[in-house]
Parts: C-alpha cells; structure tokens; sequence
C-alpha cells in the first residue's frame, strides 16, 4: 500500500538528487535583478498613478475656453481641488500598503497584502473612470440647457463648425461625446483584463485555495 | 552592501541549499525553470536577510521566504516548457531492502504531489519536511486544526489516486 508516510520515510533518509551550488554560483545570483510580481505590480501601479494625474493637467486649451465662457470656471476649480485631495488619499493608501508586502510574512498575509495593494489602485481608477464619466454627463447635461450658446461657441473656438448647420450641430456633438465616453471606458476595461489577467490569476486562485481551508 | 554580512549569508545558503532545491524541483518542470525559481529565491532570501534577527533558525526563515517565492512572487517565465526533461527524482534506496516496487511506488507518489495546487504542494512538502502543524499552520498563515484537517484530506486523496 502507497501512501505518504512512506516517502515522508524515505525524504529525509535518502539523499536525492539535488544540483549543488558552490558559494561563488550563489554569491553571483545576489547581483542579479529581481523579477518578483510585486515589482511589476508596483511599476504598473506607478504607472497609472502616473497616467491619470498627468492626464488631468491635459485639458485642451479651446475647451477651457469654452468651459470658462459657459459660466462653469468656479465649478471646475471647485471640481480639480476635491480631485487632487482624493488623489493625495489614494496615493498615500498604496504608499502604505505596498510597504506592508513583507515577503517573510505568512503566505496568507503576503497574497493578502498584494491583493489589497492592487485593489487600492483598482479602486483609484474606478473613482477616476466613474468621476469622468460624471463630469461628463454632467457637463453634457448643462450644455444641452444652453445649446444656442455652446453652437456660436463652438463656431468660434474651432473653425470645422461653423460649416455645420444648427440643427444638426446639436445631435452630432452629443452622438460624439457618447462615442467619445464609450470608448474610454471600453478601452480602460480592456486593460484592466489582460493585466489581471496576466498578473494576479494565480495569486487570485491561491488565496481562494487557501481561503478555502478556513471555512 | 555589508561585506560581512554578504558573507554570513551566502554561506548559509550554501548549507541550507537542499531546502531551496527541493522546493523548487516541486514548483517546476525543467532545469531552466528550477534555476530561474533558485535565483529569484535567493533574491529575496538576499533582501529580507538584514531583518533576519536569528530568533529563529535560518532554515526556518528560509521555508516561508522560499515559499512565498515560489508560489506568489515567482512570474513563470515566458517559454514554459511543457515537456518535463527531469526524471521523477530519483530515490537511492539502500541496498538491504532494495525493492523495485517500492521505488516504483515512490516515483509515483512524488508526481501525485507534484500533480497538487500550489497551496496543497505547499502543505505537504512542510509535511515532508517533518514540521509540526504548528509551523506548517505558522507559514501558511491558517489555524493549526485546519492545516491537520486539510492534511488527512490530501493523504486520503493520494491513497484513492495511487490504490484504485
């Protein structure tokens, strides 16, 4: 009968066949860099910490116009100051939790605080995604009440529509920021798949795993 | 970095070396693999090592360090090699009760338990090791009922795989 106290038996009384080391092999592999999932996380998460603080600096100048000559200048100075508080909070949580990811932790702990790490990062790009997507809803919402005056500014600001006519102007620049707002999302999606994708599927499957064991 | 502290640590690593081996030969397929494992290993065995206070032995440091390696930080690299160039580790069984079935048998076992989930392999490698429930539950990171429960669950697993 096999079972698994007999090779417990055998595992430590027979010497298996290991590659041996010698102390120059080892000494050699601490110049090497590491390529631990926990760096490529952090870089990404840099990356798109990076990505939407910059992006927000990144307003067109002739939609600042516009915005400013709608009447909406108190309410976006009052928009970016929430933006950048919640930005700094955000910031500040995956500071604290990517300190946490100690590799001498339990194993538990150490999927744990990956997974919290990455989920702050989720949660900042969700906030962003949807705070667009309010704004531009909202944005969208206000224009609509004043279209006579968004047309003449839009004639003014951007030479292409003054050669659309009124009636269509209205029904072409909502289907565009629709189209515009849809493909945002739809692309921000499609990049959150492959990372996981490729990333945390089987840090995800272990945690369950082990999750499992506890109920 | 320290010199002296450089050398403390591959020194210790020379020695314990086998712990981190065996580990990697149970977490993957091919010698590219198990060196690729063996070298991110030893980088974060490197990096922890200053907050390594020697309250406990350096062996059993290396276990949860070596581990979490193994089944959490570690990108398998790119060209997973599917096929499986090593040979089920070999048992040398001594000459007095050399017997063909039981080394057959071992052979068998030891690719049952390297066919487990990485959470499973992980258990029963500790198991392998001799450490109590209460270091395997302590590296792991569940309680100590739990880890014994779910150790009799993968014995009986086993013994239903290779005695049909």
């Amino acid at each position: 009968m096999v079972n698994l106290d007999l090779l417990k038996q055998k595992w430590q009384s027979v010497e298996q066949e290991l590659p041996k080391l010698s102390y120059g092999d080892i000494h050699q592999m601490l110049l090497k860099k590491s390529s631990s999932i926990v760096k490529w996380i952090f870089l990404i998460s840099i990356g798109e910490l990076l990505f939407w603080t910059v992006l927000a600096f990144f307003v067109p100048e002739s939609s600042k116009t516009i915005n400013e000559s709608m009447g909406l200048k108190t309410v976006f100075v009052v928009v970016n100051i929430v933006h950048y508080t919640i930005f700094a909070v955000f910031i500040y949580l995956f500071y604290k939790n990517y300190q946490s990811i100690t590799v001498t932790d339990t194993i538990k702990d150490l999927m744990g605080s990956i997974l919290s790490t990455r989920k702050t990062v989720k949660n900042f790009v969700i906030y962003n995604v949807s705070a667009s997507i309010l704004l531009l809803i909202g944005v969208n919402l206000f224009y609509y009440t004043k279209k006579d005056q968004l047309y003449t500014l839009m004639a003014e600001n951007y030479e292409g529509y003054g050669a659309i006519p009124k009636e269509s102007f209205t029904s072409l620049f909502f289907i565009g920021q629709i189209i515009f707002g849809i493909l945002l999302v739809g692309l921000i999606l499609l990049f959150y798949r492959i990372i996981y994708g490729i990333l945390l599927k089987r840090l995800q499957h272990n945690y369950t795993e082990l999750e499992k064991m506890e109920t | 970095m320290n010199k002296e502290l450089e050398h403390s640590f591959v020194k210790e690593l020379e020695t314990n070396q086998n712990i981190v081996h065996k580990i990697c030969r149970l977490y993957t397929n091919n010698s590219h693999a198990h060196n690729d494992l063996f070298q991110e290993i030893t980088i974060q065995l490197w990096k922890a090592y200053p907050k390594f206070r020697g309250d406990s032995k350096f062996s059993t440091w290396m276990y949860r360090v070596a581990l979490n390696t193994a089944i959490t930080l570690y990108r398998k690299s790119k060209r997973r090699v599917a096929t499986q160039d090593f040979e089920a580790v070999s048992f040398k069984i001594s000459s007095i009760d050399y017997d063909d079935t039981v080394e057959e048998q071992l052979k068998l076992m030891y690719s049952a338990v390297k066919s487990l989930n990485d959470i499973d392999k992980a258990l029963v490698f500790l198991y392998l090791e001799d450490k109590s429930y209460r270091e395997i539950s302590e590296t792991l990171g569940i309680s100590e009922v739990n880890s014994r429960v779910k150790m009799n669950r993968i014995k009986g697993k086993l013994r239903t795989v290779l005695n049909p």
